[in-house]
């Protein structure tokens, strides 16, 4: 079966004069696996997923969903995508938001009638009835989550799922991966959270100012007797200039 | 084609829940109602108390139609008002809102073309605007019922006139709106196409009316009067004026010389270009957007 996501010799920069945001990441993602990809704040991770996700473009190398250019809209039938901060149009409501998703996706009448209160359901959302404009962030996330799945998408990318989300919300979407993968959905998950990436995670690539530092199995990363955690902060700190001095003001409380 | 249609769909629906154009639009059709009572009343009144048309001793028949007149004329100033703003309402929040809130993030991430999301867009938009521009033109046109009628043909005309030249506001706000803060967006299109666009007209009617006889300046704006919309303008003017030369009689002749002329095929034909135009231009500023 031919790989979900291709990623090769990959950067991108937002202006010419800015440094790079992603300097030549490169990684593959097949079907049934679990990606983890890791970075402090800044490193690029949402740069890359959001080009996987045809949203921006690279400026070299070549990225490969399903085997064309994301770009191409055809080539994002199968992809499910759950932003950072996700937002949807203000005035709509939750169903109406997934009915429109779900038009978009090419989903027929009795489709949508069978998927969306279920979707609703699963998102903890069937009962709402606001606008998304009166929504809470967490409200916001629970609806990106469910206008990922909705497609039923063989690559589902998570940025940030569970940040807003209660410990409960969080619990789902541990059991929603376990279950996608087993049905052999890939899935690329950029989160902060490393526990939950230790979790769910096969694979994990771990970045800094756009460069992967690390990547392979979670064997392979995490030697035996270490965490995640450990391994992620010897290796961004060793890449990055020292931030061990607290502000004056702080410290110079002590004295008085 | 799913994807436009899904679009333009739900496109209509926020629109519609958007508070501040149901304000224009309850605004618009209490002030046209208002206006055409308002008038009636002072006829009814004027007509009923004794020595109401003044010792010029006013012949009623002929009061009444210069009533229907200055309502028209009215009517004609609002509707061109109230479907500026509409069309800058619609402009400034059918795409920027999508971009501005990340909702295009999720909605591009899905196996949607950029021409579909354009073509939804502008499809509905133009919907939005056309009901909104009808519902109040209708209302005109019933009002006028309560002064006997006769100016329908006029009315409808201006209707279209105005309608044609904020769908261009409309789509520039649109396409500006793709590249840059919605209100700089409204503010730039302001100035292109009421100041810039209004002042090249102007000094390329004087050139035309040979008022301005420099050859320089002539061949300049007549180069700059074709790089600009140009605003359509119907036979409504002119057929007021006509009215009230025939209420006047022989005093009122010279007023016709005055009357902008109606726009000629030429102008539609140009005015069909620059909507093509903005349609491409908007096309191409979604296109490129990243988010």
């Amino acid at each position: 079966m031919a790989g979900v996501v291709s990623v090769d010799g990959l950067r991108k920069r937002y202006r010419s004069r800015d440094p790079w945001a992603v300097d030549g990441v490169t990684f593959a993602l097949e079907p049934g696996q679990a990606f983890g990809l890791l970075g402090p704040n800044g490193a690029g991770k949402s740069t890359v997923v959001k080009i996987i996700a045809g949203l921006l473009r690279p400026d070299e190398g070549k990225v490969e969903l399903f085997g064309s250019d994301p770009g191409n809209p055809a080539s994002r039938k199968d992809l499910g995508f759950a932003p950072e901060d996700p937002d949807f149009p203000k005035f709509l409501r939750a169903a109406e938001v997934l009915d429109y998703f779900a038009s978009l996706l090419g989903l027929d009448e009795q489709e949508r009638k069978r998927r969306i209160p279920e979707t609703l359901e699963f998102a903890g959302l069937d009962k709402e009835r606001r606008q998304v404009r009166q929504f809470s962030k967490g409200m916001k996330q629970r609806l990106g989550i469910a206008q990922a799945i909705l497609g039923r998408p063989k690559l589902l990318i998570l940025d940030e799922p569970t940040a807003d989300l209660d410990p409960l919300g969080r619990r789902d979407v541990r059991a929603l991966i376990d279950q996608l993968k087993d049905s052999g959905v890939a899935v690329l998950l950029n989160s902060h959270l490393l526990s939950e990436v230790e979790l769910v995670c096969d694979t994990v690539a771990i970045m800094a100012k756009g460069r992967v530092l690390k990547e392979g199995t979670m064997a392979e990363v995490v030697p035996q007797g270490k965490n995640l955690e450990d391994v992620f902060v010897e290796l961004v700190e060793a890449n990055a200039p020292p931030r061990d001095q607290l502000p004056s003001f702080i410290t110079e409380g002590n004295k008085s | 084609m799913n994807g436009a249609l899904a679009i333009a769909r739900y496109t209509l629906v926020e629109l519609s829940r958007r508070r501040i154009l149901l304000v224009f639009f309850v605004i618009g059709a209490l002030g046209i109602l208002g206006l055409g009572v308002g008038l009636k009343i002072l006829y009814s009144v004027v007509s009923t108390s004794q020595g109401g048309f003044g010792p010029s001793n006013v012949d009623p028949a002929a009061f009444n139609h210069f009533i229907e007149l200055a309502f028209v004329s009215y009517i004609f100033g609002a509707l061109g008002i109230f479907g500026l703003l509409i069309a800058y309402g619609i402009g400034m929040t059918a795409i920027y809102h999508d971009l501005d809130s990340g909702a295009a993030v999720s909605i591009f991430s899905k196996p949607v073309s950029r021409v579909a999301f354009t073509s939804g867009k502008i499809a509905a938009a133009l919907a939005a605007l056309l009901v909104i521009m009808g519902v109040l033109a209708v209302e005109a046109r019933l009002v006028m019922f309560l002064f006997g009628g006769g100016l329908e043909n006029a009315l409808t005309g201006a209707v279209l006139a105005v309608i044609g030249n904020t769908m261009v506001v409309m789509l520039l706000v649109l396409a500006l709106s793709t590249w840059m803060n919605n209100i700089v967006a409204a503010i730039a299109a302001f100035i292109y196409y009421n100041v810039i666009t209004g002042v090249i007209s102007f000094v390329h009617n004087l050139t035309d009316s040979g008022v301005i006889g420099s050859g320089v300046v002539k061949t300049i704006f007549n180069i700059l009067y074709w790089l600009v919309p140009h605003q359509l303008v119907s036979s409504a003017t002119g057929d007021l004026v006509r009215a009230q030369v025939a209420i006047q009689g022989e005093r009122g002749t010279t007023a016709i010389a005055g009357v902008p002329p109606a726009s000629t095929t030429g102008d539609v034909v140009w005015w069909a270009f620059v909507v093509c135009v903005l349609c491409g231009l908007l096309y191409y500023s979604v296109r490129r957007r990243e988010v």
